[in-house]
């Protein structure tokens, strides 16, 4: 018999890990159907405000200039509004408010010869959409502008010439000496999407580990298995099982989404919309560098939380008691999470930077002030330096509570036995 | 060849109550060995420290001769733990690789020998199987695969025989003396004297954590014995009784109705008994004279609470809790 090495044995653990939980249903269902019934959400969401038809509105004049028409005027080229007069007699508003409630009209607008110098006007409708209303205020304020510039003698002709220049902001962002095209709104997305995505997989996973100890314990494997390895191998084979498991996970997310964004056109197709519209989605360009940071912190993040869902799966006898004990653990982790807001709005307040240097915030508040662009190299370094050492620590600590706990039954230990756990 | 297993007053002790005190043993190579004791006597956990699962607070434990672990030594050693327990959810077949694999056997070994004890134990065609899928002794039998699975020169058997039906019993007996045969060591634990007087050569018979005896079977029956009278009645008893009442006669008796095992008072003749008996009435259909039965020294040297326990396996078995 070849003695083994403890490679050998850890190494077993982590195949058990990853086979069994790969093998599941489940995680094929979560790994390949999620992304795409995510990103169906999201196309059809965005296919139906893009191509969600032409808006129907009437304009009621109830003056005599005729702004109601210039305005109808206004809107003739309009991809979205389509615009026709209602004369104004008595009782029109409440047979179009009529006409909106049998959804055969979207709204309707009204002016009146005050328009230019006191700069108001009604708009009536059922729904009122974002879209329609900024193209409403765009073009009013044109027809004003005009009407203005007219009263004081300007030729038609000038306004329409000056008119027809927009400015359009070519949006780039800079950070450590590198600019990219990439919107305000995309950085918000992608800032999101690190956060989400990081809370959401290392609870998720960490949350694996802690019911794979507990099984182990209720299911009473694990006085075996500790007959033959140490509790702290059993332990990391564990946490490395489940990672490697969430790793993947990723890989399948990222491979899906790729295709999903190659085959945009057909889905959107499929789905009704106009495919030309949908072709201006894409992926928001996310460097090299910021890749890595998510990894390292993900990484980083994983270890120290599942380390301490181990311990206190291993404190646990029963889903019940492990669901009460890991609050704290979780809360935790939503701190960051929920101080995304801030983190955006402000990535270099005293708040941020403190999330992204103390080690149980800064695996979520690093990556996202790091894509931010607001923090340096320095800090990244500090941050990650203090993710380790806690790294260290806290599986210290929470491998001597796995030690004692996993071959405790009964009642689950208080603060004070924890402690003598650890001192032991 | 050295002793597999050597332990050296060994005290361990739990918040609340010592639960292994000062004990000693060693198991000699090629034996069965049977560690004794009724419920909550510390034979699991005495087991669980030659097994490196607890460490002792006092004492130390030599295994092969050497003071590392168990752990140390786990592709050399065989446990089925008391507490038993697979996963439900993995094949069973995925179950007995790992299992073995951590104790180092490679994967290719670990199918062959699992396929070949699955067919041995009559689960040829269970092995694509959930472990979840399987009855509760079809799991028995797949938990004692997986303690003997790596081929161990020590099997160390936590009460195996409790909870296993007549059939599957017989099983686990042949094999267990099977593997003497081959010169290997088993140490068992059991409450159930019957199993330990068919198995043991050598045994230690422990209560509250402390040794009462120990040595090899025929020792322990000669230096406990006194002599014994085994009879069984073939309905009428007659004056039974009264005779075993009189202490001139006969100093112990344990009547289990139909039957009794009776220790001769001191100077009395087996003989002078027989003869009150028949001309009571009585009607015999059995009178031996016997060494001592294991249960008897048991029932002896533990006391009358302690046998009721063990006659009740199952019940007062507190281990587990209150463990810091």
């Amino acid at each position: 018999m070849t003695g083994a090495t403890p490679v050998h044995k850890v190494w077993a653990v982590i195949r058990r890990e990853f086979v069994e939980r790969v093998r599941t249903r489940w995680f094929w269902v979560s790994a390949i159907l999620g992304p795409v019934l995510f990103a169906g959400i999201i196309v059809f969401q965005i296919a139906q405000s893009l191509g969600g038809g032409v808006r129907h509105i009437a304009v009621v004049d109830t003056g005599r200039v005729g702004y109601g028409r210039r305005i109808i005027e206004a809107l003739g080229p309009s991809k979205s509004i389509r615009a026709d007069a209602a004369t104004f007699a008595p009782g029109v508003f409440d047979s179009l408010a009529g006409l909106v409630e049998a959804k055969q009209l979207n709204g309707f607008l009204i002016v009146d010869d005050s328009l230019p110098t006191e700069g108001k006007a009604e708009y009536r409708a059922s729904n009122l959409s974002m879209q329609t209303i900024e193209e409403l205020q765009r073009t009013l304020n044109r027809v004003i502008e005009k009407a203005r510039l007219e009263g004081k003698g300007v030729n038609p002709e000038v306004v329409d010439w000056s008119q027809a220049l927009r400015v359009t902001l070519d949006q780039k962002k800079c950070q450590r000496g590198a600019c990219t095209s990439e919107s305000a709104g995309q950085s918000f997305v992608v800032a999101y999407l690190i956060s989400l995505l990081l809370f959401m997989a290392i609870l998720l996973y960490g949350v694996n580990v802690m019911s794979s100890v507990l099984e182990e314990k209720r299911d009473r494997i694990v006085e075996v298995l500790v007959s033959s390895l140490r509790p702290f191998q059993l332990m990391l084979g564990k946490v490395a099982g489940a990672g490697a498991v969430s790793f993947f996970q990723f890989l399948i997310w990222g491979v899906s989404g790729r295709i999903v964004i190659s085959l945009r056109g057909p889905i959107a197709r499929a789905l009704g919309a106009d495919p030309s519209q949908i072709q201006d989605i894409t992926l928001p360009h996310i460097p090299f560098d910021t890749l890595v940071v998510f990894m390292a912190c993900f990484l980083g993040g994983f270890l120290l939380y599942s380390a301490m869902f181990a311990a206190v799966g291993a404190m646990s006898s029963n889903e019940q008691e492990a669901r009460q004990a890991q609050q704290p653990v979780t809360y935790l982790l939503m701190i960051s999470y929920l101080s995304f807001i801030g983190l955006t709005n402000d990535p270099s307040s005293t708040f941020a930077k403190t999330l992204s240097i103390v080690p149980f915030t800064s695996p979520i508040a690093t990556p996202v002030r790091w894509a931010g662009g607001s923090m340096g190299v320095g800090e990244l370094v500090v941050s990650l330096a203090m993710l380790a050492v806690a790294i260290v620590g806290v599986t210290w600590v929470a491998a001597r509570i796995y030690r004692v706990g996993i071959l405790m039954t009964g009642k689950r230990p208080n603060l004070k036995e924890l402690m003598r756990w650890v001192r032991a | 060849m050295p002793e597999p297993v050597i332990v050296d007053r060994v005290t361990k002790r739990f918040a609340g109550h010592t639960a292994v005190d000062a004990l000693s043993l060693s198991v000699p190579s090629g034996v069965i060995y049977g560690l004794l004791g009724p419920n909550g006597a510390g034979k699991t956990t005495t087991i669980r420290m030659i097994m490196d699962i607890y460490e002792p607070d006092d004492g130390s434990i030599r295994l092969f001769n050497d003071v590392a672990g168990g752990r140390t030594h786990s592709a050399r050693i065989g446990y089925l733990p008391e507490e038993r327990g697979l996963y439900p959810k993995m094949r069973v077949l995925d179950v007995l690789i790992f299992l073995a694999e951590i104790k180092g056997v490679t994967r290719r070994a670990a199918r062959a020998a699992a396929l070949q004890w699955l067919e041995r134990l009559g689960l040829g065609d269970w092995g694509m199987r959930k472990v979840s899928d399987l009855s509760k002794g079809m799991q028995q039998k797949v938990q004692f695969i997986s303690a003997v699975l790596h081929d161990p020169e020590l099997v160390v058997l936590d009460e195996p025989f409790s909870a296993l039906d007549p059939v599957n019993r017989q099983v686990l007996l042949d094999t267990v003396i099977e593997y003497r045969r081959q010169g290997k060591t088993v140490l068992f634990s059991t409450h159930i004297m019957e199993h330990a007087e068919q198995l043991c050569d050598r045994l230690c018979i422990i209560a509250r954590g402390k040794k009462l005896i120990d040595g090899s079977l025929a020792d322990v029956k000669r230096t406990h014995g006194g002599k014994h009278v085994v009879i069984a009645f073939d309905g009428n008893q007659g004056a039974a009784q009264q005779i075993f009442g009189d202490r001139r006669l006969v100093s112990k008796v344990e009547d289990f109705g139909q039957q009794a095992e009776l220790e001769l008072a001191p100077g009395a003749d087996a003989q002078e008994i027989l003869q009150a008996l028949v001309s009571s009435g009585a009607r015999l259909s059995h009178f031996e004279l016997a060494s001592p039965s294991l249960h008897k020294i048991f029932v002896d040297l533990v006391g009358p609470e302690a046998a009721i326990a063990a006659a009740n396996p199952g019940t007062g078995n507190d281990r587990g809790h209150a463990r810091a």
